[in-house]
């Protein structure tokens, strides 16, 4: 079962159209993958894999990324994969073909909502058995889902926080470092002043001492 | 916008949901503890017999003439900072320009010394003319240069007794509220008094104000007076001596001027006495600009403050002169908000034209931008400093709010980030400001906040580095593009769910016809994209789907009759897409009406209908439009009957104003928890407890429409106002799932809000749909001090979903300068918007406590306020129930809702009438609700294009309006009624022949008939003006007023009556007997 579809461009995340869950009934929270489906949207890059599946406790994200444009699927881990590749690769021919090329020229988010109807056209000839059976028949080689690259979500959400985790480590190291330079040359400097200080006190005591028991 | 936070609020009883009148229960009482203390309530008696306006009453004090003392301690306090000092030019100019009459109005005076009816007002700026350049007192009293007239007592004297006492007594015997001697006792005395008032206040403030002043004449240049030749202007401000040389030429030019303004006035003042000072109240309207300038030129002080003396002085002297003084500058709408006006005397209160909003005391650049008053109005356009002086001016604080109106323009922003500030979120606006290039003030929390590398970029001057020139900055009102944070959800399509009754009453109606057609008509002009979504439910004693899915052949009709446990039959094709299945929706609609027709079914299962409805819609949102005509009587939400007949007409405290059950009110919080708004249609014609009804709409942020007495063939003018309604309510845009957040500055805080909505958090109401035609209001208080600060600021934010799938955010930005004098707050006053608070609160008050509460609350808000004015702003005491100007309509509108449906007691009123009567008060914007309170009246058998208004290549009348007092009406003529949602033109007996044949196409007076409902388009030029009057009215509100042309036979004629608040009917208080009676609290 399909729970939530939703097209977005890679280079910035920005969503191009999205299909309503027609779920709520049976009361899944499907806020929580909602906005973990945006970041993804987000997080991907033209260096991504093309095809990915990720896994999200009982839930699946897959994925096709497709001239610039990221087609991502929610469905239950269960849901065959074959079919969920099926259906994203209908989408991505439909989509590119009636609005491939406005992609990159649009600014506000959904500019494409309407495609919406085709989605849930597509979805429900994919969900319904009957004609699921079919449809699996007919693609049965379309799709070499072995293939397919299977990755945790968290992992792939995070692996950006790791990085720049990593990096704010990496700059607090070189500033302290750059602190301690300046410390030290402080220190230095100080200690310098210290040296002549005491120096200067010995011979002054010296001349005194001199000057007055001396003679 | 989570479903989660909602649930838990939801689930509560009745305290928790912040949308209740329980939820704060000391809503009415507002702005302290002044509300309510002053509890007095109305004298019941005093109610029912006629007030005692006895002789005595005006003797015994009130009216000894009062010497004149100087109030100009009133005035320092004014804001006069940003007024340049007036040197003598300058000061002349701005009354000067702005009104072309108060030129030509003097001279005449000087003319016409003798006891025409029209001079007695005139003399007064003449005797100005001649006072000013002695500059004291007691010379001019002694040197009324050119003046024919003689001394000036003789002239006070002759003017009361000649003109107004003897048509009062004329024609006394007809109306029966007020006894001649009234008229006897005040005007010989009353004069000096109101004079007094009048000139002491009046001159400071019009000096005060100049901003105000090219804005409020406007009236008065349209005003019916022959328009004077602009080359009589330059002539009277030739500086001060040689005034009195220049005025006597001017008189014979002009002379024809002042006199067309009585035309109007003779036949009225026969059929009604009760105020003998009437006539002035109007005519003198442009003199006091006049005097002012006069004044002007002989101060040789550059000191604003010292205008006043001489001024006040100058008019001790010719105080006696005339009564008709006191009104002077009444009509002409003076810039200055604070003159007093003594409403005993004045009758003529009216402005020509509509009532105009207040401006507020901003500086001229910021004003210009300032968000439009017809979408956010506060009712004090100078907000208090403190609590304490809030509560000390005993007048409400408030906003009204009309967020989505419809607008002709409306800049809209795509900018993938907002510019907002950090700390409290408000939205970068023109009331900001920029420390420097990079960083900006935000004029609600005042944090300092960066200015974004974007929002340096100017995308209309394509310029860089110039933030203030950006839209945001220059626009107080406009619309965002938001960008994808701000959906929580893909945005839903527009998904409409028709549900109609079709119980045997329901079918007898025959209102199914119409909702059919409607929709078969509309169908394409439903607002919507491809993705738009359409499904019908039915119901009688069970539940009718309707599978529309695309391939059927012919819809198919699915019955549940479990109501007690309601499902959909099947999962999809109950909702769907209206491009696809257009054809077999269009079949649904032609055969449903037949499908019916011999139903025999009376029950009526309203609640599992809507059950039914929230099902099927809360996946994705919506709206529900439910049509009704009976009391729904099976299943869950089933009501019984709580009206007594018999009770309609009872002075005693009305039942059941509060809902039987909290069925409804729980469905409605889970509607709009999945964004689903209800629409209720009510047409019935028994009782149908909109009281427990209505909130499924209320709470879902739906709107209400209740058309009583509904039939096909016996109600032929409510089937058309039903159809008209229906395709703007069909046809309007709309907004889904939308939140709404105001904002105000740091130390303001908003306590209730009134509207249809359920708020969700503190200050976010949630509006599963926003209608252009809905209107919101909220109460405020003054948590803080906000002493050091100039201005505060007010932002609405609308967050909707367009029915094309956009997310946009809608901003409205208002800022107020903030005082912290008494006078000035109420200078600032804004009578209308007060007035449309008050309801709002009278009506929770009603629903919560009784509907007595709810009216002595109202009538102890006017007495307050006025007692307020009179102790604090007012320096002198004087007689008489004296007003500030802007508040002069202040009593005139709490009588009309003392008067009105909702709140009237003693007159029959049905139960549900009320309810939808306080529905309406709640919900309607503004303009509307002012209509309903006080309705319009013209006189249009003699209407002219002189003044009219041009709109499009089309002429458009625009008589003046009267007041609503049967005195008024005269049998010779044709009266228009606007009351908001209905026109009746009242043709009197005697009425002009060609009116009759050239605008109503009849022959005489007895062949109008008793249900005309139409003009008939006669190709003459009086039916293109009536027509073209009537339809401008109609094209100003949304929904469609229905005309009745009534007579005296007609049985319409007793809500026509009705709506007469001025005068006296069996169980209300006439308007002067109204006056007396809170003279008397506020005197007390």
């Amino acid at each position: 079962m399909v729970l939530l579809t939703m097209i977005a461009r890679v280079a910035d995340g920005l969503p191009l159209a999205a299909s309503m869950q027609e779920d709520e009934q049976s009361g899944r929270d499907l806020q929580h993958y909602q906005s973990q489906a945006k970041q993804l949207c987000r997080k991907l890059n033209a260096q991504s894999p093309n095809r990915c599946t990720l896994e999200a406790g009982v839930m699946s994200f897959h994925y096709v990324l497709e001239h610039g444009v990221c087609y991502l699927a929610l469905c239950e881990a269960v849901f065959p994969k074959r079919l969920v590749f099926g259906y994203l690769e209908d989408l991505q021919t439909e989509f590119h073909e009636q609005h491939g090329k406005k992609v990159s020229t649009v600014s506000r988010p959904y500019s494409f909502i309407e495609f919406d109807t085709y989605i849930q056209k597509t979805k429900k000839t994919y969900i319904d058995s009957r004609a699921r059976r079919n449809l699996g028949s007919i693609n049965t080689e379309l799709q070499d889902v072995q293939r397919i690259m299977v990755a945790n979500i968290e992992e792939v959400l995070q692996r950006g926080e790791a990085l720049s985790a990593l990096d704010t480590k990496a700059s607090n190291l070189s500033s302290l470092s750059k602190k301690y330079r300046s410390d030290a040359k402080y220190l230095n400097t100080r200690s310098t002043y210290a040296k002549i200080a005491a120096g200067a006190v010995f011979f002054i005591t010296l001349i005194v001492y001199v000057r007055f028991w001396w003679i | 916008m989570s479903n989660t936070d909602f649930s838990s609020q939801n689930g509560a009883g009745g305290p928790p949901y912040a949308n209740g009148p329980s939820q704060n229960p000391v809503a009415l009482q507002p702005p302290g503890p002044g509300y309510m203390a002053h509890q007095t309530p109305y004298n019941p008696m005093q109610a029912k017999g006629p007030m005692p306006p006895g002789p005595g009453l005006y003797n015994s004090g009130p009216y000894q003439p009062i010497p004149p003392v100087s109030s100009n301690q009133a005035l320092p306090g004014q804001p006069m900072l940003k007024r340049p000092p007036m040197g003598p030019q300058h000061s002349m100019t701005p009354p000067q320009s702005a009104s072309p009459n108060p030129g030509s109005r003097i001279p005449p005076a000087h003319a016409t010394p003798p006891p025409v009816s029209a001079n007695n007002y005139q003399h007064a700026p003449a005797w100005q003319y001649g006072g000013t350049p002695p500059m004291g007192a007691p010379p001019s009293m002694g040197a009324p240069p050119p003046m024919a007239m003689p001394p000036l007592r003789p002239v006070g004297n002759h003017m009361t007794s000649s003109p107004s006492l003897a048509t009062p007594q004329a024609s006394s015997a007809e109306y029966r509220a007020t006894p001649p001697v009234f008229h006897n006792a005040m005007q010989p005395l009353g004069p000096p008094t109101s004079l007094q008032g009048y000139t002491q206040q009046g001159s400071a403030p019009l000096l005060m104000n100049p901003m105000a002043a090219p804005h409020s004449y406007q009236p008065v240049m349209r005003a019916p007076y022959g328009g004077p030749p602009p080359s009589v202007r330059p002539t009277p401000p030739t500086t001060g001596p040689p005034m009195g040389n220049a005025s006597p030429p001017l008189g014979p030019k002009t002379d024809a001027g002042p006199l067309p303004p009585q035309q109007p006035g003779p036949p009225t003042r026969h059929m009604g006495l009760s105020y003998p000072s009437l006539p002035p109240g109007y005519q003198n309207t442009s003199a006091p600009p006049n005097a002012a300038t006069m004044q002007h030129p002989v101060q040789p002080s550059t000191q604003p403050y010292s205008h006043p003396p001489p001024y006040q002085q100058l008019s001790a002297g010719p105080a006696q002169l005339s009564p008709s003084l006191s009104g002077l500058s009444l009509q002409s709408q003076t810039p200055e908000a604070l003159r007093v006006v003594n409403l005993l005397q004045e009758r003529n209160l009216l402005p020509l034209g509509p009532v105009t909003p207040p401006t507020p005391c901003l500086p001229q650049d910021l004003q210009k931008i300032n968000c439009h008053p017809e979408v956010f109005r506060s009712t004090l356009t100078s907000i208090p400093q403190t609590q304490s002086l809030l509560n000390k001016a005993k007048l409400p604080l408030g906003l009204l709010l009309h967020p989505f109106k419809d607008l002709s323009q409306l800049p809209v922003v795509t900018s993938s980030t907002i510019v907002r500030c950090r700390s409290c979120r408000t939205y970068i606006n023109p009331f900001v400001t920029f420390l420097d290039q990079r960083r900006w003030k935000c004029n609600l929390c005042y944090r300092v906040n960066d200015v974004p590398e974007e929002f340096m970029y100017n995308p209309v001057s394509r310029s860089y580095g110039e933030p203030h020139k950006r839209p945001e900055v220059q626009n107080a009102t406009l619309e965002f593009i938001a960008p994808s944070e701000y959906m929580l959800r893909p945005p839903q399509p527009a998904v409409y769910l028709i549900v109609l009754d079709v119980s045997h009453n329901a079918v007898e109606t025959g209102y199914l016809d119409v909702v059919c057609q409607s929709l078969l008509e509309n169908i394409n002009a439903l607002p919507g994209d491809s993705r738009t979504k359409i499904g019908f439910i039915t119901f009688d004693s069970t539940i009718h789907f309707y599978n529309l899915q695309e391939g059927l052949s012919q819809p198919q009709m699915l019955i549940v009759s479990d109501i007690e446990d309601i499902f959909l039959p099947t999962p999809d094709s109950l909702l769907v897409n209206l491009n696809e299945c257009k054809e077999l929706v269009q079949d649904l609609l032609r055969s449903l009406p037949q499908m019916f027709g011999k139903t025999m079914e009376t029950q009526c299962a309203l609640g599992p209908a809507l059950q039914a409805a929230f099902k099927l819609l809360s996946a994705t949102g919506g709206r529900v439009s439910v049509f009704q005509t009976q009391l729904p009587s099976l299943g869950v939400g089933a009501l019984k009957s709580r009206e007594d007949p018999n009770q309609r007409a009872s002075a005693k405290d009305i039942q059941h104003l509060s809902p039987a059950t909290d069925f409804y009110k729980k469905l409605a919080l889970d509607c709009s928890g999945q964004q689903v708004a209800v629409d209720l249609f009510l047409l019935s014609s028994q009782y149908c407890d909109l009281a427990s009804l209505g909130c499924i709409s209320r709470y879902s942020a739906g709107s209400v429409y209740y058309y009583p007495s509904y039939h096909q063939q016996h109600n032929p003018a409510g089937v058309e106002c039903f159809q008209k309604d229906l395709k703007r309510y069909l046809t309007r845009k709309i907004g889904f799932e939308a939140v709404m957040r105001i904002r105000c500055s740091k130390g303001l805080s908003i306590h209730t809000f009134h509207g249809n909505f359920f708020v969700r958090s503190t200050d976010l109401l949630s509006l599963p749909n926003v209608n252009p035609d809905a209107g919101f209001a909220v109460q405020m208080s003054i948590e803080e001090n906000l002493v050091d600060m100039q201005s505060v600021s007010f932002q609405a934010a609308l967050l909707y979903t367009s029915s094309k799938g956009e997310r946009r955010i809608r901003v409205h930005t208002m800022c107020l300068p903030v005082v912290n004098s008494l006078s000035d707050i109420f200078a600032g006053a804004d009578v209308q918007a007060i007035t449309c608070l008050l309801a709002s609160m009278a009506v929770d008050r009603s629903v919560t406590a009784s509907l007595s509460d709810a009216r002595d609350a109202m009538t102890n808000a006017s007495i307050d306020s006025l007692t307020s004015f009179r102790t604090s702003v007012l320096t002198i005491q004087q007689p008489g129930l004296l007003a500030p100007a802007c508040l002069r309509l202040f009593p005139l509108y709490i009588l009309a809702l003392l008067k009105q449906k909702a709140f009237r007691t003693g007159t029959s009123t049905r139960l549900d009438d009320r309810v939808f009567a306080m529905c309406q008060l709640k919900y309607q914007p503004l303009a509307y609700v002012m209509l309903m309170i006080h309705p319009a009246l013209y006189r249009v058998d003699d209407l002219t294009d002189e003044g009219a208004l041009n709109v499009s290549e089309r002429t458009i009348p625009q008589p003046r309006v009267q007041q609503l007092s049967v005195e008024k009406l005269s049998r010779d003529g044709a009266f228009l009624m606007d009351a908001g949602s209905v026109i009746y033109l009242w043709i009197g007996r005697n009425c002009n022949p060609n009116f009759l044949t050239q605008v109503l196409g009849l022959p005489n007076y007895a062949a109008v008939p008793l249900n005309m409902n139409m003009l008939p388009e006669l190709d003459t030029a009086e039916s293109q003006r009536t027509r073209a009057f009537v339809g401008w009215l109609r094209e100003q509100r949304p929904f469609f007023p229905i005309l009745h042309v009534i007579r005296d036979e007609s049985p319409l004629k007793a809500s026509f009556l009705q709506n007469m608040i001025e005068d006296r009917t069996e169980s209300a208080l006439s308007y002067y007997e109204f006056l007396l009676h809170i003279q008397q609290q506020v005197s007390k």
